[in-house]
């Protein structure tokens, strides 16, 4: 359960992350292929993205109580945040799936 | 200085970074390991290897511990075993005020021989806070410096790096070097900014006593007696003067259930035995704080003939405040996955500081080069040093420690100081080395990485005959661990050495076109 719980938080912040880089103009290109502009979307993005983090930080503090889970929370956050700019310098077109998948 | 705010802020962030990012890459790396730095014990000390950690009794440790304290022993010592540390850690100080430190096995209660190594605590981790510089505690002072700097290069950087959020999340390694570096640089920088700056901003406030000695002045005056006060009322300590005349030991075990049962099931994590042997003599149980982040420092005294408890300590507000920020650096507590979070998070802070000094270098090269300054030269030689040099380093002082026999000396020198000089003298080697081929030193210093890192491996798996298909499956995750991460070092070396050598190639393939347009034009 704890490991599941880890992994749970970890894919949220990680989403929440591609949220908001997919909020950004230039990488909703890279991802899209579309400019932005015609995305029926965007504006929905950041709020979601934001809310995701939320998710996030809920699943740790509830794995961890609240100063172990802040603690775990913060660092997963720089993890999973590298983690989408990476995504988005070798696999683009990975993040558009990975949000929609969340938003089902 | 520069005109504006930002362009002076920029001017200050490229300079200090210059002039301190060698010290810092050298702290943030050893900070990184230090996260690690009981694993890093237990591949040292092979002897030290134990898998199980069987039921400590105290009374039965006191006997089997009693002869090997001196008469005139001031206090001994034993720190219970753990999770990462499966041994007994016995220490005593005797007369001259000297503490001896040796380990037990905690199965048989008998010692462990001297493993002639300082390995991860005992090097490793105080390099990270005072270099080893112990002359007027200079290293300290050293490390203070470079924190105070490093807070300012976040600040500036912050500043300095204008696009911070249009560019977040962007990451371009085909444009070039100086745009990677610069990139990756920022990613690290910005995305890392609140662990690099809770992680040097703890690390100043863990020795507020050493480097802001005035606050505890205000309050308690300076002088010995003043400090000792300060102590006594801050992190708690009781004393009493010996008696003179014989004493005896009660039972330790009831003791520590006793010290269980006040602090609600918490856990002594060492015992110290006062003025052994002496009427007066006093026990002293500290409570683990393996389950927290605050490292508590509560702590229960009892009278060693009796077993009456003496003395009670618990810090007040503001010093649990101090341990809980030393906590969140010191990372004393049991739980792996923020282990490994920090670890990758300090690798990603020296990521940061040697891409900062590239992109100072790429910026630089075309225009060195032309006005014949050597400034690219010097840099770049510093650079490789403090960068793959200490890695190498570091990788000759685990492999100094699996080749040098057991009971080694040299020139009045122990084993534990020849791994020692083993690190200082090779990395020592690859700073001449950076000078004197500047153009082959990050390939070459690249391929030693990965044979050294490899060659550790093995070392490993000849003389104690552990390696990952035996620690794997009998659990041993300390050696493992090590193991598997020096095996991802060598890949990642011999990657980056074999691409720096297509670069060389195409370079040299390249050369006489590039010559020639720049001779036209």
């Amino acid at each position: 359960m704890p490991a599941l719980l880890l992994v749970a938080a970890g894919l949220a912040s990680y989403a929440g992350f591609a949220c908001l880089a997919l909020a950004m103009a230039r990488h909703w290109t890279e991802a899209s292929g579309q400019v932005m502009d015609v995305a029926p979307h965007r504006r929905s993005l950041p709020p979601l993205g934001f809310s995701t983090l939320g998710v996030s930080y809920a699943l740790c503090v509830y794995r961890d109580g609240p100063s172990f889970g802040t603690l775990l929370w913060v660092l997963l956050c720089y993890a999973t945040a590298i983690a989408v700019a990476l995504t988005l310098t070798w696999q683009p077109r990975f993040l558009l799936p990975a949000v929609w998948r969340v938003r089902l | 200085m520069e005109r504006t705010f930002a362009k002076s802020m920029a001017w200050l962030h490229t300079w200090a970074g210059v002039v301190l990012g060698s010290l810092l890459f050298a702290i943030f790396w050893m900070g990184a390991l230090s996260v690690f730095d009981r694993e890093i014990d237990r591949w040292m000390m092979p002897k030290t290897r134990l898998a199980s950690r069987p039921d400590v009794s105290l009374d039965q440790l006191a006997r089997a511990v009693h002869s090997a304290v001196p008469a005139q022993a001031s206090y001994w010592r034993v720190d219970l075993p753990t999770d990462r540390v499966p041994v007994l850690r016995f220490s005593y100080r005797d007369s001259g005020g000297k503490v001896i430190a040796r380990q037990l096995d905690p199965a048989t209660y008998e010692f462990i021989p001297d493993q002639g190594t300082a390995a991860g605590t005992g090097f490793i981790f105080p390099f990270h806070y005072s270099l080893h510089l112990k002359w007027k505690d200079l290293g300290k002072w050293f490390v203070g410096l470079a924190a105070m700097t490093m807070l300012v290069l976040l600040v500036s950087g912050v500043v300095t790096h204008k696009k911070i959020f249009a560019q977040f999340f962007t990451f371009r390694p085909r444009k070039g070097l100086q745009r990677c570096s610069l990139d990756l640089h920022s990613l690290a920088g910005v995305i890392g900014l609140p662990f690099h700056f809770a992680v040097t901003l703890s690390g100043l406030i863990i020795f507020i006593t050493f480097y802001f000695p005035q606050a505890h002045w205000g309050a308690y005056g300076s002088g010995k007696e003043a400090k000792a006060a300060y102590t006594t009322e801050a992190q708690g300590r009781f004393t009493r003067p010996k008696a003179n005349t014989p004493g005896t030991l009660a039972s330790l075990g009831a003791m520590a259930s006793q010290a269980e049962r006040e602090w609600a099931g918490g856990k002594p994590y060492f015992v110290r035995v006062w003025h052994p042997g002496d009427a007066n003599s006093y026990v002293e149980l500290r409570r683990s704080y393996a389950r927290d982040i605050t490292m508590n420092l509560d702590q229960i005294y009892f009278d060693a003939a009796s077993g009456e408890v003496l003395h009670r300590f618990e810090a007040a507000a503001v010093m649990k405040v101090q341990r809980f920020v030393s906590g969140l650096h010191f990372i004393q507590f049991d739980h792996w996955t923020l282990r490994w979070l920090y670890f990758l998070a300090g690798l990603s802070g020296c990521l940061m500081i040697a891409t900062g000094f590239l992109v100072w270098l790429e910026a630089r090269r075309v225009q060195h080069a032309k006005k014949g300054l050597a400034g690219v030269r010097v840099v770049e030689g510093l650079t490789v040093g403090s960068v793959t040099g200490i890695i190498i380093a570091t990788l000759a002082f685990f492999a100094g420690n699996r080749l040098l026999p057991p009971g080694t000396g040299f020139a009045g020198q122990e084993r534990s100081a020849l791994e020692i000089w083993t690190f200082y003298l090779v990395w020592v080697a690859c700073f001449i080395h950076a000078w004197w081929r500047p153009a082959a030193a990050w390939r070459e210093q690249a391929w030693t990485i990965c044979v050294i890192a490899l060659a550790c491996v093995l070392l490993n798996s000849v003389t104690t005959g552990d390696h990952l298909i035996r620690t794997v499956p009998s659990r041993m995750w300390a050696v493992a661990g090590m193991d598997a991460m020096l095996l991802v070092l060598t890949l990642l070396a011999a990657r980056v050495a074999i691409r720096l050598g297509r670069k060389v190639h195409r370079a040299v393939q390249s050369g006489p076109v590039s010559i020639v347009t720049e001779v036209r034009s």
